[in-house]
């Protein structure tokens, strides 16, 4: 199979993510818990996953909290920035990652830029949003469904300058593109580190600046006399037994990104370039345009989950539907058809791009259902 | 206090001792990461950076430039009791 669905998960880790997740499950106990060697040995390898994670990110090891996946990191940050019933803008291209625990919130949402690949479109949108008066603001960094790249750099400065503290979602960047929490000034970031990171599922992480409210409560391994959770970070939003193996793995991973990042992201951005023109070609509705990551997204002539069907046949892995974000379908105008999603990862590769687009050529002449 | 003395520096989470005993061992002073004994803990639960120096007011100098939160500081005695100083 030729995986194309980066966006969902990255499917072919680098060997020694594996090697990271063995080793930990053989040397490690629970960090932070004991004195002897094998629990000294798992608080180590959570802390070289924070320290790396610092170095990638530009923040402290203890400003990396580790959740089970981005959504969980998610949840953290949109509880402790958003008061209930509160007023927050979003772009039109979130994630129900982002939108469920708002709407579960109570809070008020202002969609802000539903154009795709129109900065100026988004721009203008939430200068009026952060100008009426909203108390945080939630944005991804890249649409899971268009790769749609919004321009974060000035968001973020129009944030700080309005005094409105904001989430990065940084789902679909975190590993592909630079995401800075000093530079950017966050509040929170989130991401996963299944994905661009190349660490396992169930690993995920959440840069902190902000004021933090923990979403689980429990055992620590630090101050255990007190009722409430501790006030300091990581340990106060990381109660119960921490994912040791997959702290090591995603460490091994990001250390696979700190050294290739760069060609990674040449090579994913190319084969999106070369995805979209050669679909154009072949007749095909595609969504593309100017700051485009990694993900392309096309209309097939009949259903979309048939399309996909198909090119699984032919031995391709793409994702087709909503992709669990219909807020993006909206603002796309594809809500009622859904679409294909082609998400390229470190692998990308000219090979890849062209057997595919030779599969995706059999769509034309396809009929529907099957 | 002169000549090579024992401290021991208790911290309030093991993400900082950690932290603390990387920028420390980085300096040249020598330390090591443990669990700190029980009685020392008042909200139970901590870890500790033992450090064997000739300087300790550099060390705790250190750490507070990088604000790591720091508990309390102890001086292994001759007869090995912990006497908490201040600095």
């Amino acid at each position: 199979m030729i995986y194309l669905d980066y966006g969902a998960t990255s499917f072919h880790k680098p060997p020694a993510v594996r090697r990271a997740v063995l080793q930990a499950m053989e040397r490690c106990a629970n960090p932070g818990r004991g004195g002897y060697p094998a629990a000294e040995a798992a608080a180590e390898t959570v802390y070289v996953c924070r320290e790396t994670a610092g170095k990638l990110f530009d923040c402290k090891p203890e400003q990396v909290v580790l959740t089970s996946n981005c959504t969980h990191g998610l949840n953290i940050a949109i509880r402790s920035l958003v008061k209930p019933g509160g007023r927050v803008v979003v772009s039109g291209f979130e994630h129900n990652a982002v939108v469920r625990p708002l709407y579960a919130m109570g809070a008020e949402i202002t969609v802000a830029g539903r154009r795709l690949f129109d900065w100026d479109n988004t721009l203008e949108e939430f200068e009026k949003a952060l100008a009426s008066g909203v108390e945080a603001a939630v944005f991804t960094h890249v649409s899971n469904v268009f790769g749609y790249a919004l321009p974060v750099e000035q968001l973020a400065a129009m944030c700080q300058s309005h005094g409105v503290p904001f989430i990065l979602d940084a789902a679909q960047s975190a590993g592909s593109l630079p995401v800075k929490l000093k530079k950017l000034g966050a509040a929170f970031i989130a991401m996963p580190g299944h994905k661009g990171l190349l660490g396992p599922q169930g690993t995920g992480l959440l840069l902190c600046a902000g004021q933090t409210a923990p979403l689980l409560f429990g055992g620590t391994g630090s101050e255990s006399i007190r009722h409430d959770m501790p006030d300091l970070l990581p340990e106060r939003l990381e109660a119960g037994t921490m994912n040791v193996p997959g702290a090591a793995g995603l460490t091994a991973g990001m250390r696979h990104v700190l050294r290739y990042g760069g060609a990674i992201r040449r090579a994913e951005h190319r084969q999106a370039e070369r995805c979209a023109r050669g679909l154009e070609r072949l007749g095909f509705h595609v969504f593309s345009g100017e700051h485009q990551a990694g993900t392309v997204s096309f209309l097939p002539p009949f259903d979309c989950q048939e399309a996909a069907e198909k090119l699984a046949k032919l031995g391709f892995g793409v994702r087709a539907g909503l992709h669990c974000a219909p807020l993006a379908h909206e603002s796309a105008g594809t809500l009622e058809t859904g679409t294909v999603r082609v998400s390229f990862g470190p692998d990308a590769a000219d090979s890849q791009t062209d057997a595919f687009l030779h599969a995706a050529r059999r769509l034309t002449g396809a009929g529907g259902t099957s | 206090m002169n000549g090579r003395n024992v401290y021991l520096i208790t911290f309030r989470s093991v993400t900082y001792a950690q932290r603390g005993e990387r920028l420390l061992n980085r300096a040249g002073e020598r330390c090591s990461l443990k669990r700190t004994p029980r009685w020392m803990e008042e909200q139970g639960c901590g870890y500790s950076l033992r450090l064997q120096t000739d300087n300790i007011e550099r060390a705790v100098t250190l750490l507070r430039g990088e604000q790591l939160p720091m508990r309390k500081v102890y001086l292994r005695r001759e007869d090995g009791s912990l006497e908490e100083i201040t600095l």
